[in-house]
């Protein structure tokens, strides 16, 4: 009769404190007649919390969503306002997850003492004992939908252009094709001051090889910048030889 | 700056060793199928017209809702596996479901409509027994839950508890039911086997008992079974020793009033338990005077309760089911009866009356191979001009669901049975004709020079003929509309491709049925039904002879072993059609112990299956002369070994010459200190390219690749997490030796281990830090190779070199298997199913015991990662995308005819087929190959050279003139 009278009694805390757990409820009645009678197998504690996907409404979710206590130990599911309730898990140390197949919800830890006091802390498997606190009831929202498939990789104009091997290979193109355009290289006084500049420019001797380039080249662009005038084509070639 | 290097050679490492699926190929060779098992309980949605809705609770922990036109899946939750999610209960009432699970522990309320959860409580401890919705005035507000020694009553739109009343006297009187008439009163039945029947009425308003009689019934065991309450209040029980039936008005009498059976004319067919089946259609009113009254196998009576006397209203003989469906207000039967061997047929009979519906006759054809009808789920509807049409599904024994329409025709078929796949393989498809045309040149003997050339012409023509055919269908094709272009998958017209994609999927379930399957497309091309195949029973499939021996037919043999007896059958079949092959396979009446497969064939192509008996003697399968006379000359190189994990016993034997056997070594593992878990191999099928591994300074590290070895995994049999363990032995199966050793303290299973080339990998939860962590041993022989040639685990004097690396891994795992390719080039992944649903492809590469802790110049040329002691979960590693897989139990992977691919197949409650390449696809054009791009600068590089040209000759010209 004892437990009759008791269970109400009980009822009535639940129905109370919402976000008091069943079983917080249980011990402060004391562990009586009527509680070895609700629990038999040890103090069992119930896991509450809230899932949220922002923009996205409850039901288009909640029917493909699982709450996984410890991979699938103990199993949870969400109710059509997004909350959920694990029941019957013993104390210990717990990752609660939220699982769906279309949106990313980090993990939490629960710690549950055999008293059954609750905390939430973030996930750290290299220092599991490090406590960064969560609230309690979880409160978890997903950060953003899953990202299972890579980018294509499109084929456009720009990304050819933008390529950096035709990038140095346009460039020096372009140069070669103006710079002869807006400098007159065959005026001889110009000539000599670009040369004068480009000792300037390489006063160590050790580096010859550079105004070796800069003639070899000087000497190069003017045999395209003649190739475009059909009357003068064959010069260079005879100044090479 | 070292540090940065290290990040970015890290990235690079990643990215390029990233495989994932692209958003185009969704479905481009994937597929999956969903199931829930094996039916338990199942509503129509009948609040609703027009609703096509079914709910389904299983065998399997899960409820869902399937769409009735289509048989889709409309929403399912899956619970935990075991009897902590055992679904008891099912109720319905308009938009919300009750479920009791886990043996009375939990009450749900489901919205049935978006699948989601309306409230879950936890009920008291105690055996559920029986639950059912309570009505006052139409209105049904109240759900009682009963169980061994207390009743509740809950709210239904929030679970809160009305009240909750111990049962008087439950120590001895067992209760099993609970019913209410709609009145205001919830009458909880019991009975005391033997003795009499316990009756307590309680209001529905406090709990308070009203009444507390006793009936006297000495006949009566079990309420649930002979008992059911039919119209206002009549408690009637059917025993088949006195046959009779026996009355009890729960209000007013308390004494039972027996009605012989023969007094109506009946009888019973010996040794049968009659049945009463009644229906309550509105919880709120009592339950209709009509039931049924099952006397046989195949005889179902329709009587009526009038004024206290029963009528019979109809005989149904022979009839198999029945089933009550109510639509509106009028309740029907649905009678099935046998029409002939191969069709069943379906009336429609009203309850009140007996009468035959007119035009309400379906067919249902029943296949040879699927098993015999077991229940039967009708859907009834009104039709506009208020007659009763419906809808039947039908359960079969082999937990198939077929949804029929009337006159006969079958809208839907779920097989169910593959919600629990056991084993499977895949067979190769045969070539077709103008193939095996063409293979068959090469075989036969050469008869001529002159002769050899026509034939190689003939054989070009067919295959001119067959491409021209098949460009003109591809033209045909094209020209028609897409949606009418249907490419039906058929046995007749099933053939390998050119690259050997596509494959059948040959499955077994747990139920005893076998389905072939395209793995292409995913539709099921045969079935066949294994009758009598114990509940407990162990399968091994293996294929003895595949599709590469024409004409031969393929031929796959599965070994059928009860746990608990030993004993063993064989079923030999041909994999491409199904159909069961005319060889008769050896009987066996000794308990097998173990089975293994030769590489040695007979004279017909077919591989040699040996099996080990509690006797250690050793039969063949085939067992003709051929073959026994190769095992003879092969007796001494065949060794095998036996597992015996409740002793802990791990021994070697060897074949001797007169087929019996010689135990040559003997490995014994205490059991009290801990227990053999898993024992895995190598694959047979598994090549291995490279004999060794290159190092930063261009030596050669040699792998240690004993195709022998074994790793056998035990656990601790102390759980405390202080002092439990996992160890891990490389034992060689030829001798017996030890090869490696190692213990993982603190740590307990499940153990998955997958064992392959020179490496054995892992996976164990940790018990100190509370994480799964994974751990990778490899064997290598050292710089040196000791006999190049052949391994021959008898001349191997150095013991291998041992690497061990551990990693966490951030999630609890299912199952674990490695990809596997034809020749073995192509790196490795290691596929893991999670518990998410999600399959994991890992690179093998991020578990190399060699991944260094400092960089080197040595290690970087190497390309091995830096050590990091985390593995990370990349969303894109995951080849099923949002394509769960619930309940993961098994991968299958089999290599294709390009080195580049390697076929999956994950299996669970559903089943995932798709294709991965570890090492991207290096042998084939990607499927986004830019066609277009080639071919336009094709064409503009001519193009310009053809201009150029004639611009040169204009000024070679123009020079010339000068």
């Amino acid at each position: 009769m004892l437990h009759i009278e008791r269970i109400p009694l009980l009822w009535v805390f639940f129905q109370a404190a919402v976000v008091v757990t069943w079983c917080f409820t249980d011990l402060e009645t004391g562990p009586g007649a009527g509680v070895s009678v609700t629990q038999p197998n040890g103090d069992r504690f119930k896991i509450e919390g809230r899932a949220v996907v922002p923009g996205v409404k409850t039901q288009d979710w909640v029917s493909t969503a699982r709450i996984f206590v410890e991979g699938e130990e103990y199993v949870g599911f969400v109710r059509t306002d997004g909350s959920f309730a694990v029941n019957d898990v013993p104390s210990g140390s717990y990752v609660v997850e939220v699982i769906t197949p279309n949106y990313r919800f980090e993990p939490v830890r629960v710690d549950i003492t055999s008293k059954g006091k609750m905390r939430a802390r973030l996930v750290n498997f290299i220092k599991t004992s490090e406590v960064i606190r969560q609230p309690y009831p979880l409160q978890i929202r997903a950060n953003g939908p899953q990202t299972y498939f890579m980018k294509r990789e499109t084929w456009g104009w720009t990304d050819f252009l933008m390529n950096p091997m035709v990038m140095m290979m346009v460039l020096p193109l372009l140069i070669i094709v103006l710079l002869p355009k807006v400098v007159n290289t065959n005026d001889p006084e110009m000539r000599k001051e670009m040369e004068q500049s480009m000792n300037m420019l390489n006063p160590n001797p050790e580096l010859p090889d550079v105004s070796e380039l800069m003639t070899k080249l000087f000497s190069g662009s003017k045999g395209s910048s003649k190739a475009g005038s059909s009357s003068k084509g064959t010069r260079p070639a005879v100044k090479r030889r | 700056m070292a540090k940065l290097i290290l990040m970015c050679l890290k990235f690079m490492v990643l990215c390029s060793t990233v495989e994932a699926v692209f958003e185009d190929q969704v479905g481009k060779f994937d597929w999956r199928q969903q199931y829930v098992g094996k039916v338990r309980f199942s509503h129509f949605d009948t609040h609703l017209q027009s609703s096509k809705k079914v709910l389904l609770a299983t065998e399997n922990n899960v409820f869902a809702s399937l769409n009735t036109r289509t048989g889709e899946l409309l929403w399912r939750h899956v619970d935990k596996i075991g009897p902590e999610g055992n679904i008891d209960a099912l109720l319905q009432h308009g938009q919300d479901a009750l479920l009791v699970v886990g043996d009375g522990r939990l009450l749900r309320s489901w919205e049935i409509n978006v699948g989601g959860l309306n409230w879950e409580i936890v009920l008291d401890s105690g055996s559920f027994q029986s639950a059912c919705l309570i009505g006052q005035q139409d209105i049904v507000k109240h759900v009682a839950v009963l169980k061994k020694t207390v009743i509740s009553l809950h709210y239904l739109s929030n679970g809160h508890q009305k009240w909750i009343e111990n049962l008087p006297e439950s120590d001895t009187v067992d209760y099993q039911a609970v019913y209410s008439g709609g009145n205001g009163d919830v009458y909880a039945l019991g009975v005391v086997p033997h003795s009499h029947i316990a009756i307590v009425v309680y209001s529905l308003e406090d709990g308070e008992i009203i009444k507390q009689i006793s009936v006297e019934a000495p006949w009566l065991s079990n309420i649930q079974a002979s008992c059911a309450v039919i119209g206002q209040g009549m408690l009637t029980c059917v025993d088949s020793a006195t046959v009779s039936l026996y009355m009890l008005d729960l209000d007013a009498q308390s004494e039972m009033t027996q009605i012989p059976l023969q007094s109506l004319g009946l009888d019973v067919t010996p040794g049968f338990q009659p049945v009463l089946v009644s229906t309550q259609p509105n919880p709120a009113q009592p339950p209709l005077s009509e039931f049924f009254l099952q006397l046989g196998p195949e005889h179902h009576l329709l009587l009526q309760l009038n004024d206290g006397q029963i009528v019979t209203l109809r005989d149904f003989k022979p009839a198999m089911l029945v089933s009550f469906a109510t639509t509106g207000e009028k309740t029907v039967a649905a009678v099935m009866s046998p029409k002939n061997m191969t069709a069943c047929t379906i009336n429609l009979f009203s309850a009140e009356s007996g009468r035959r519906l007119l035009d309400t006759t379906l067919i249902f054809n029943m296949d040879p191979n699927v098993g015999k009808p077991e229940k039967l789920y009708v859907q009834a509807f009104l039709k506009k001009d208020d007659s009763v049409g419906y809808r039947v599904m039908v359960q079969t024994e082999d937990h198939t669901l077929t949804f029929i329409q009337q006159p006969g025709r079958v809208m839907w078929t779920r097989e169910e049975a593959l919600s629990d796949v056991v084993t499977m393989e895949m067979v190769d498809l045969p070539l077709t004709g103008t193939q095996a045309e063409l293979e068959g040149e090469f075989g036969k003997k050469a008869d001529g020079l002159f002769s050899m050339v026509l034939k190689r012409l003939s054989s070009q023509l067919i295959l001119l003929q067959a491409w021209i055919g098949h460009l003109w269908k591809l033209f045909y094709d094209a020209r028609k509309p897409r949606s009418q272009v249907k490419n039906d998958v058929t046995i007749e017209n099933l053939s390998r491709d050119e690259f050997n994609l596509q494959k059948m999927m040959v499955m077994v379930t747990a139920s005893g049925k076998l389905f072939g399957i395209d793995s292409k497309t995913g539709s099921i091309l045969w079935r066949h039904y294994l009758e009598n195949i114990p509940s407990n029973a162990a399968f091994k499939l293996m294929v003895q002879r595949n599709t590469a021996h024409f004409p031969h037919p393929p031929q796959c043999t599965l070994l059928i072993k009860d746990k608990d007896t030993g004993l063993a059958t064989l079923h030999v079949f041909n994999p491409i059609f199904g159909k069961k092959s005319h060889i008769t396979p050896p009987a066996m009446p000794q308990p097998i112990l173990q089975s293994l497969m030769l590489p040695v064939m007979d004279q017909d192509y077919a591989k040699v299956l040996l099996l080990v008996d509690d006797q250690y003697k050793v039969s063949a399968f085939p067992s003709t002369k051929n073959v026994l006379q190769q095992l003879q000359e092969m007796a001494s190189s065949i060794f095998f070994y036996l597992v015996d994990s409740s002793q802990g016993r791990l021994s070697g034997y060897r074949l001797r010459t007169d087929l019996s056997t010689e135990l040559i070594w003997e490995v014994v593992v205490p059991t009290e200190v801990q227990r053999i878990v898993s024992v895995k191999g190598k694959r047979p099928n598994e090549h291995v390219h490279s004999q060794g591994r290159v190092m930063g300074d261009r030596s050669v590290l040699y792998k240690y690749l004993n195709p022998n070895l074994l790793a056998v995994v035990t656990e601790s049999t102390d759980l405390h997490q202080e002092r439990s363990f996992v160890g891990i032995l490389l034992i060689d199966g030829v001798t017996g030796r030890i090869i490696h050793e190692a213990v993982q303290r603190k740590a307990k299973g499940p153990v998955h281990v997958v064992h392959s080339e020179n490496w054995v990998v892992y996976e164990y939860w940790s018990t100190k830090s509370r994480r799964n962590e994974f751990s990778v041993i490899e064997l290598y022989e050292g710089m040196e190779l000791y006999n190049s040639t052949v391994f021959s685990s008898l001349d191997r004097p150095h013991a291998p070199q041992v690497l061990q690396q551990s990693y966490i891994f951030p999630s609890s795992i299912s199952t674990m298997e490695a990809t596997l390719t034809e020749k073995g080039i192509t790196s490795r992944h290691l596929l893991i199913g999670l518990p998410s649903g999600g399959i994991l492809s890992l690179p093998k590469m991020f578990l190399d015991p060699r991944r260094p802790e400092i960089v080197t110049e040595q290690s970087r040329e190497e390309n091995l990662i830096p050590y990091a002691p985390e593995l990370l979960i990349r969303s894109e590693w995951f080849i099923n995308y949002n394509q769960t897989v619930t309940r993961v139990r098994g991968i299958y992977t089999a290599p294709s005819g390009l080195e580049s691919t390697c076929l999956v197949v994950a299996y669970g409650l559903d089943i995932y087929q798709t294709r991965v390449y570890p090492s991207k696809q290096f042998d084939v054009l990607k499927d986004d190959y830019d066609y277009m791009l080639i071919s336009s600068v094709l064409f503009a590089l001519f193009f310009a050279t053809m201009i150029s040209k004639r611009l040169a000759e204009v000024k070679l010209l123009n020079r010339a003139w000068r």
